[in-house]
């Protein structure tokens, strides 16, 4: 990938490859090289199985490389480098709502009065005000998703990782959710990388989509999205959308597996 | 990573984070087999200390031997039981009874507690009773076989037997009315017979946690045949380990009780393949885990 050098630099990701060891190896990654941008809203879509997500948890360090490194800019002591938004199962189901959300906070040094007051407003924000005091198992599962968002948004992460955080989703509440997302983070600068599978889904949301080939994942393109924020969800309607997503339909299918 | 530090001024620099490959990252394999060398090497070596330890205390006076023999003195014993036949007579019928036991009670608790896991009405009958006497202790209804069956080995089957049944039981009680909605309701979307739908779905369903069940029932059942033997038994391994401590012969009890120990890791160990070559599908737990 070729470095905007006007731009200031948030991660690299430089000669990244990874193999799973097992019966069989697997390789995942296959040589990647990417960067992120600070404030941008990268998106990284690419078929199944073809290493994104282990990419991205390889931002929040929860995996390494087999080669390469990534290397991501630290600016501030007081605020986590990363937080992840996972698909499922990351919502501790024998905390009630506001505990689930405080976590976020756990290792922060803000005081108690100052941390409830953040995870409120933060539930506030994704409108489970009412359900501070509920069980996850009360929830539904756009709800899930949202106290999810919350407790990685209350600490104010520099980097935001999203691993297809509404694929569990219906059509509809995955559409509103991705609707609120535009406007909580979409459209306020902050810096995400969010896996996806779903086209739409990374240009609604993306400044800069990452195309990733089959396993073993490379980066194949890096294309730009060129509509302004902010956006707004009728964006999905105009011509000009279709086309984006028709192009990187056609770098995608030039890319795959044979074996579909 | 996620670490928000103590400091609250913000750095005057930024700082490079580098998630870079560890060792373990690069040669994986090698890592592998370095962890599995280090477990074997703590497994053996481990207890080798450890009698090692026992052993020089023993000489050294710092135990008493008459309560704690050192454990050489212990193996000469043994091995002497093992050549006038003493030991390997007791073990073969401690297996025996005990082999019996769990088998019986094991099927019978594995069909009782399926059953009252698909029928509810067999489960409504049969829960209050059967919790109820579940927590009833085994050795406490030794007296009354005795009366029924004699002095024999039929009431020490019977304990066993029973202690397997229930934990037999409720493992696959609880198992079966665990099985995942969704499973169920795949077979009846393919119309599965009854037949079909228990050996193709049900059983296998419910087999990772029957192995469970067994593993627990095993070490279990060690303990009831060894407790029975003590107290009305004048065969078997437990017999001999309580005649020992009688007459104070505590290198002969010693060499017993390792001999229990063996019999219990044995089985255990035995049920533990069984698992994984039953389950290949099964969860980690079933696997070696490093």
């Amino acid at each position: 990938m070729v470095e905007n050098a006007a731009r200031p630099v948030k991660a690299v990701i430089r000669n990244v490859s990874k193999v799973y060891r097992g019966r069989t190896d697997v390789p995942a990654l296959d040589t990647v090289d990417a960067v992120v941008y600070e404030g941008e809203f990268l998106t990284i879509v690419g078929p199944s199985g073809c290493g994104k997500s282990t990419l991205l948890r390889m931002l929040d360090g929860l995996q390494r490389p087999s080669e390469g490194a990534v290397e991501i800019t630290k600016a501030s002591s007081d605020r986590p480098l990363t937080s992840m938004v996972f698909q499922d199962y990351s919502v501790y189901p024998w905390m009630s709502v506001f505990d689930n959300v405080a976590l976020g906070l756990a290792r922060s040094t803000l005081s108690k009065a100052e941390k409830a007051e953040r995870v409120r407003e933060w539930l506030d924000r994704m409108d489970l005000g009412k359900f501070e005091s509920a069980y996850p198992m009360e929830l539904s599962g756009g709800m899930l998703q949202r106290v999810a968002i919350a407790r990685a948004l209350v600490a104010e992460p520099e980097i935001l990782l999203m691993d297809e955080p509404f694929a569990a989703l219906d059509a509809q509440l995955r559409r509103r959710l991705q609707e609120e997302l535009l406007e909580i983070v979409g459209n306020t600068g902050r810096t995400v990388v969010f896996v996806t599978h779903s086209l739409e889904e990374a240009i609604l949301l993306g400044d800069r989509i990452l195309v990733m080939s089959a396993r073993p994942g490379r980066i194949v393109d890096s294309v730009d999205v060129p509509f302004p924020r902010p956006r707004d969800p009728e964006l999905r309607t105009s011509p000009g959308f279709r086309d984006l997503e028709e192009r990187l339909w056609t770098i995608l299918k030039d890319h795959a597996d044979h074996r579909v | 990573m996620n670490v928000i530090q103590k400091s609250r001024t913000a750095t005057p620099n930024p700082v490079k984070v580098v998630i870079e490959p560890r060792v373990t990252d690069r040669d994986p394999d090698k890592y592998e087999r370095r962890l599995k060398r280090q477990n074997t090497i703590l497994a053996v070596a481990t207890p080798i200390v450890l009698i090692l330890l026992w052993e020089l205390a023993a000489r050294g006076g710092i135990i008493d031997v008459r309560f704690f023999p050192p454990p050489s003195s212990i193996a000469v014993t043994g091995w002497e039981l093992v050549e006038n036949g003493m030991l390997p007579t007791a073990l073969l019928v401690t297996i025996r009874t005990l082999l019996i036991g769990l088998v019986v009670g094991n099927v019978v608790g594995t069909v009782v507690g399926m059953a009252m896991g698909l029928v509810r009405p067999l489960r409504a009958a049969f829960d209050p009773l059967l919790s109820g006497l579940y927590t009833v202790p085994k050795l406490a209804v030794l007296p009354l076989f005795m009366l029924l069956l004699g002095l024999g080995e039929p009431p020490r089957i019977v304990v066993v037997a029973i202690g397997s049944f229930f934990i037999a039981w409720i493992t696959m009680l609880e198992a079966t009315m665990g099985v995942a909605h969704g499973y169920l309701e795949t077979a009846e979307s393919l119309e599965l017979t009854r037949g079909q739908r228990l050996r193709r779905v049900l059983v296998p369903a419910v087999l990772p946690e029957y192995f469970v069940g067994l593993r627990i029932a095993v070490g279990n059942a060690v303990l009831l045949i060894v407790g029975v033997e003590f107290v009305m038994s004048s065969e078997g391994i437990g017999s001999l380990i309580w005649r020992s401590w009688q007459i104070f012969a505590t290198e002969r009890m010693y060499a017993g009780i390792v001999c229990v120990g063996l019999l219990g890791y044995v089985l255990t160990k035995l049920v533990t393949i069984a698992a994984r070559v039953a389950v290949p599908w099964g969860p980690k737990s079933m696997k070696r885990r490093r």
